[in-house]
């Protein structure tokens, strides 16, 4: 029990008498520097001193040669002031200036008696077409005729449509835009050609379809149709109000409306191929410092074939300049919408209506000196 | 029941749902964008030759044509089309435009012009067409005088074009007062000329006898300040340009006045005096002759330049221990210090549009031109070289116009344009070496 006491006490006196037999507190003695030294005498150490001191005798030194002072070195300071000639007056060796030209301003170009602008329009639709679109020019395309049948467009038969409910509700729109078929089937044979021109190849890439193109004959169903209601059954009083919510969920977008535009709406890519294609042209390099200050929107109505209407362009307001600065930088922005739009802009048809009517927002801020 | 319930939840579902897409698909109003960012590049126009409206006006009217096309040329806002180009040719100034054939290449601009010359008087009528648009910019103008000012009237038609496009101001019909130099620099010879704008008709106004500096032109472009140093000190004089009559500014004996600048109203000169090694700024009425002291330190004041509006000056002084720009009350009073980069200012010059300071500035062995707000914000370095100093305004605000040295015993110093973007730097054609260049107002 107690041989852990004892173990540690064996071991404590073990470590001191290390400590104190060990050699462990001894040390080495520090390293010291002797000199030599030599014992003199006092009369010696006198003569020393005497020997150290400065000597008494000055040396001689040779003093610098005192400078030559040149005695009219002060007049010759002066001299240039003496030397500078009068110059002679001016006017005698001066050529006259020549007078001023006579130039007088006047607004003497009366703007219809003398000088008589012809509208543009009117001037150059010839011009137009023969030098800057020759694409425009009308070519000879064959009209798009049926080779096979004269019969083109019969009509699939009323009894074809399996469900009388659904046409029921849709009938009354299509029923007004029936094509007259009689006709086409008298002149068909006439203008019948051997090269086959189908819709397809003539049609445009991506033009809307229209509306009330339907294939089934409307008026008979709609006469069908008109008495059904009066039975009063309660599966034709649901259809009847789903047709109506669908046509009044689509009666929106199927409008058209000037003011209102229709169709998908633009995607961001879209739009940044129109912002992009407008920002080629916009050139402000000949723009004064105030219209770079001025922000201008403007709108401007676009054919369908992307070109934009130059008459329709105008400026409906502008912020941070003056009329004048305004009037300068709308300028700039039609030259820009006119120039890329030559050729008609790279919009898509089927979208007609949401670009029909654009309003361009022309912020040079980041065009400005800096 | 069930299933009218049910017919019924879809019928509202699809009204539900059509609505909103039809919402979501119908943008209200016209489609909108933002175009933030354009091109900067000069704008391409022609100028086909002006149609002579009588016998003698046939190599006139291809001369006014010639120097309408370099003024807008000059500008590096423009960029004149070759004749060469022109798919049509204006035959008669009164013709409709066949706007297409300037479409195909692109003119955005057309001018056309005649010229009537009835002895040695001269009419000159232009007008102006915005081709894209298919319409005329602006109405047609008429100037009549004498063959003698046909560069004149040809700078007019100018002015009036880059105003229509540009909505500032033109800056053609002006002249420039300069130093001209000849010779080496240690013997250089100095002599007032005045010249138009584009280094044209130069004329000289004193001979090379003494030196002169820093001719500053008046207001209305008839009188001249200079600095000569005909007594052996620099004295001011003020030149009558139409008859080169002068006469001498009073100043104290023993001071050297220099540095003068006419005040907007042209009524005042301001200028610098230098008298016992300290150099302050004065301002005297010029019909008077009575002087005022604008400044009173033991700094070195100088270069002082009115603000439009004369109500204030700017000037260069070492009061801080540097060259820098300070602002004053055109009657004295504490001065506001504007400059605060590394290097020295100095010239300065109010614009005349009063919005920014064009100034001299020195650093690390370089010299620039620079323009700064008035407050001192927006500092632009617009050139640099071995010595570049002395600017002066075009009178519309958009140019400037300074001397620029060359390195070397045998340098030789030129004047140069500058827009005031730092665009289209270029030298102004002078017989001789030119400096200290100042601009006139546009003439009447």
């Amino acid at each position: 029990m107690h041989a852990g006491h004892y173990i540690s006490g064996a071991g404590h006196i073990g470590l001191i008498g290390w400590l104190l037999l060990g050699g462990v507190f001894q040390s080495e003695p520090l390293p010291f520097e002797m000199t030599e030294v030599s014992v003199i005498t006092g009369a010696e150490f006198e003569a020393m001193l005497a020997a150290q001191q400065a000597p008494e005798t000055p040396t001689e030194v040779a003093q610098p040669a005192a400078p030559d002072v040149a005695p009219d070195a002060p007049e010759i300071a002066a001299t240039p002031d003496q030397v500078i000639e009068q110059p002679k007056p001016i006017q005698t060796e001066t050529p006259p200036a020549d007078p001023a030209p006579e130039v007088t301003e006047q607004v003497a170009l009366p703007p219809e008696a003398e000088v008589i602008d012809t509208p543009p329009e009117l001037d150059q639709p010839s011009g137009d077409v023969a030098v800057i679109i020759p694409e425009l020019a009308p070519r000879s395309v064959p009209r798009p005729v049926e080779r096979v049948a004269p019969k083109p467009v019969a009509l699939p038969a009323p009894e074809a449509t399996p469900d009388p409910d659904t046409q029921e509700a849709v009938t009354p729109e299509p029923a007004a835009e029936a094509p007259p078929e009689e006709p086409q089937e008298a002149t068909a044979p006439e203008e019948a050609t051997t090269e086959i021109v189908t819709e397809a190849t003539q049609a445009p890439k991506a033009s809307p379809r229209p509306p009330g193109r339907r294939p089934a004959a409307p008026k008979p169903q709609v006469a069908a149709a008109k008495p059904e209601p009066e039975s009063g059954s309660s599966e034709d009083d649901d259809a009847a109000a789903i047709a109506a919510a669908v046509a009044a969920a689509q009666t929106p977008a199927e409008t058209p409306k000037p003011a209102t535009p229709s169709g998908p709406p633009l995607t961001a890519g879209e739009k940044e191929d129109l912002r992009v294609a407008v920002s080629s042209c916009w050139n402000v390099g000949s723009l004064s410092t105030a219209a770079l200050q001025t922000t201008v929107v403007v709108s401007v109505e676009m054919a369908q074939n992307g070109k934009p209407l130059v008459g329709s362009i105008r400026m409906e307001g502008s912020s941070g300049g003056t009329a004048a600065s305004a009037k300068q930088a709308f300028e700039a922005a039609r030259r820009a919408i006119i120039r890329c739009g030559a050729k008609g802009y790279d919009l898509p048809a089927n979208k007609y209506g949401q670009w029909q009517s654009i309003e361009m927002t022309f912020n040079p801020e980041k065009m400005r000196v800096k | 029941m069930s299933v009218r319930f049910t017919l019924k939840c879809l019928a509202a579902a699809v009204a539900i749902f059509g609505f909103q897409a039809g919402a979501a698909m119908a943008q209200q109003g016209p489609l909108r964008i933002e175009i933030t960012e354009g091109v900067i590049e000069p704008l391409p126009f022609a100028v086909p030759s002006f149609q002579p409206e009588s016998a003698e006006a046939g190599q006139m009217a291809n001369d006014l044509a010639r120097v309408v096309s370099d003024d807008l040329t000059g500008t590096g806002l423009f960029r004149e089309i070759p004749a060469s180009a022109f798919i049509s040719t204006v035959s008669d100034f009164n013709a409709p435009v066949q706007y297409a054939d300037w479409k195909a290449i692109n003119a955005q601009a057309l001018v056309t012009g005649a010229v009537n010359v009835q002895g040695n008087n001269l009419t000159v009528k232009f007008r102006l067409y915005d081709v894209f648009s298919g319409a005329e910019l602006g109405s047609g103008l008429q100037f009549s005088g004498t063959t003698d000012g046909w560069r004149r009237m040809a700078h007019k038609v100018a002015d009036a074009v880059y105003s229509r496009i540009t909505g500032e101001g033109g800056y053609f019909d002006s002249r420039v007062v300069y130093v001209s130099e000849t010779g080496p620099k240690d013997a250089r010879k100095k002599r007032l000329a005045v010249m138009d704008y584009d280094g044209a008709n130069v004329q000289y106004l004193t001979d090379s006898g003494s030196i002169v500096l820093a001719p500053r032109f008046s207001p209305t472009g008839d009188r001249v300040l200079y600095t000569s140093y005909e007594t052996g000190f620099p004295r001011i004089y003020v030149l009558d340009v139409g008859s080169v009559q002068r006469r001498v500014l009073e100043s104290a004996d023993g001071t050297m006045s220099f540095a003068p600048r006419f005040s907007p109203s042209g009524q005042t000169v301001v200028f610098s005096i230098s008298q016992g090694g300290n150099t302050d700024i004065y301002s005297m009425d010029i019909a008077s002759g009575q002087s005022v002291r604008l400044t009173n330190t033991p700094a070195i004041e100088t270069a002082p330049s009115y603000s439009p509006d004369g109500g204030r000056v700017v000037f260069e002084s070492d009061r801080s221990g540097t060259q820098q720009l300070y602002i004053m009350p055109a009657t004295g009073g504490e001065a506001t210090r504007i400059s605060f980069g590394e290097g020295r200012y100095g010239t300065p010059v109010w614009s005349p549009r009063g919005d920014l300071i064009a100034f001299t500035k020195q650093n690390k062995g370089r010299f620039h031109i620079g323009v700064m707000r008035t407050d001192g914000s927006e500092e632009r370095l617009l050139t640099a070289s071995f010595l570049d100093e002395g600017p002066t305004w075009a009178p519309n605000g958009r140019v400037l116009m300074f001397a620029r040295e060359t390195q070397g015993a045998s340098g030789s110093s030129t004047l140069y344009s500058v827009d005031v973007s730092g665009r289209n730097l270029r030298p102004v054609r002078t017989p001789e070496g030119g400096s200290d260049p100042s601009w006139s107002p546009l003439q009447k």
